[in-house]
C-alpha cells in the first residue's frame, strides 16, 4: 500500500509543479511580446493592425507550450495509463 | 470531471458510439444551415439588416484573408470562411445549455485540423503545379526535406492541440467554479470563455490562412 499512495503522491505534485513551471515561462515570453508589440505600436499607430495580427500569432503559438503542459498534467491526474499496472 | 475528458456516449449507431460532442455538432451546425438559410433566401442589391450581418462577417473574412495572401482571398474563403464561423460558433455553444461545445473534443479539433493539412498541399498543388510545390520542400537544401514534412505535421498536432486545451480548460474551469458556488461565480469565466473562443477562433483562422499562403506564394528563394 505505501508504494501506491506514495506513486499517487508523485502524480500530484507532479502534474501542479509541472502546471507551474510550464505557466510561468510561457507568461514571460507573452508578457515580453506584448510589452515590445504596444511600444511598437505605440511608436507606429498606422502600423496596429499588421502588428496586432503578428502579434495573435505569435501568441497563439506561446500559449500552446502552456496547453501542452496542461495536457500532460490532465493525463497525468485523469487518464493516468500507470496506474493500471500500480493497481492491479 | 471524468465526463469532460471522456465524453459520455448518447446512442450506438450501427456499433459506432455517438457521444454528446457529435451531437452538439449536429446542433451548430443545423443552426448554422438554417440561419444562413434564412438570411440569404431573399438577397438583394441593397442589403436589408439581416443580410447585412451575413455580408459583414463575409467581407471580414475576405479582407482578412486578402490582407496576408494578397491575390487569394476569394480562392481561400469558402474554406477558412466555414472553419472560422464553425470554430466560433461551437466555442460559445458550451454556454447553451444541454449542449456541449464541440471543439472541447480532441477528436473534433484533431479532425479541423486535418482539414488544413490536407488542404495545404492540395491549393499548393493546385496553384504551383506538382514540381513546383513539391520542389519547395528541398527549398534550401534537400537535407532539410524532412524537417519540412516534419514541421508540417507537428504544426497540425499544435494546431489541434491549442483549440482543444483551450476550450477544454475553460470548461473544466467553469465546471469548477460551478462546484464551488452554482449560482454568481462561474458567470464572469463564462463571460471570459465567450472572449477566448473567439480569440481562439480568429486564431485558427489566421493560422490556418498563414500556413495556406506559405504554400502557394511563389517561390522566391
Amino acid at each position: 500500500m505505501q508504494g501506491e499512495i506514495l506513486f499517487l503522491c508523485v502524480t500530484v505534485f507532479t502534474a501542479g509543479f509541472s502546471i507551474a513551471l510550464g505557466v510561468m515561462f510561457p507568461a514571460i515570453g507573452q508578457g515580453k511580446a506584448c510589452s515590445q508589440a504596444l511600444e511598437s505600436i505605440a511608436r507606429q499607430p498606422e502600423a496596429a493592425g499588421p502588428i496586432s495580427r503578428t502579434l495573435f500569432v505569435g501568441l497563439a503559438m506561446l500559449e500552446s507550450l502552456a496547453i501542452y503542459v496542461l495536457v500532460v498534467s490532465f493525463i497525468l491526474l485523469f487518464a493516468n495509463p500507470l496506474l493500471r499496472y500500480v493497481f492491479k | 470531471m471524468e465526463e469532460i475528458l471522456n465524453p459520455h456516449v448518447f446512442f450506438v449507431f450501427l456499433g459506432i458510439p455517438v457521444t454528446k460532442t457529435v451531437v452538439s455538432t449536429w446542433v451548430v451546425m443545423a443552426f448554422l444551415v438554417l440561419l444562413s438559410f434564412l438570411l440569404t433566401r431573399k438577397m438583394r442589391p441593397v442589403p436589408t439588416r439581416l443580410q447585412n450581418v451575413l455580408e459583414l462577417f463575409v467581407e471580414a473574412i475576405l479582407h482578412l484573408v486578402e490582407e496576408m495572401s494578397p491575390g487569394n482571398g476569394k480562392r481561400f474563403l469558402p474554406l477558412v470562411g466555414t472553419l472560422a464561423l464553425f470554430i466560433g460558433t461551437s466555442d460559445v455553444a458550451g454556454l447553451v445549455p444541454w449542449l456541449k461545445s464541440p471543439t472541447s473534443d480532441f477528436n473534433t479539433t484533431l479532425a479541423l485540423a486535418l482539414v488544413v493539412f490536407f488542404a495545404v498541399p492540395f491549393y499548393g498543388i493546385t496553384i504551383k503545379g506538382v514540381r513546383n510545390y513539391f520542389r519547395s520542400y528541398l527549398s534550401p537544401s534537400p537535407i532539410l526535406a524532412p524537417f519540412h514534412v516534419i514541421s508540417e505535421i507537428t504544426r497540425t498536432v499544435s494546431l489541434a492541440l491549442r483549440l482543444f486545451g483551450n476550450i477544454m480548460g475553460e470548461e473544466i474551469i467553469i465546471a469548477i467554479l460551478f462546484l464551488l458556488s452554482p449560482l454568481f461565480l462561474p458567470l464572469p469565466m463564462m463571460l471570459f470563455s465567450i472572449f477566448t473562443g473567439i480569440i481562439q477562433a480568429y486564431i485558427f483562422t489566421v493560422l490556418s490562412v498563414v500556413y495556406l499562403s506559405a504554400a502557394v506564394e511563389s517561390s522566391g528563394h
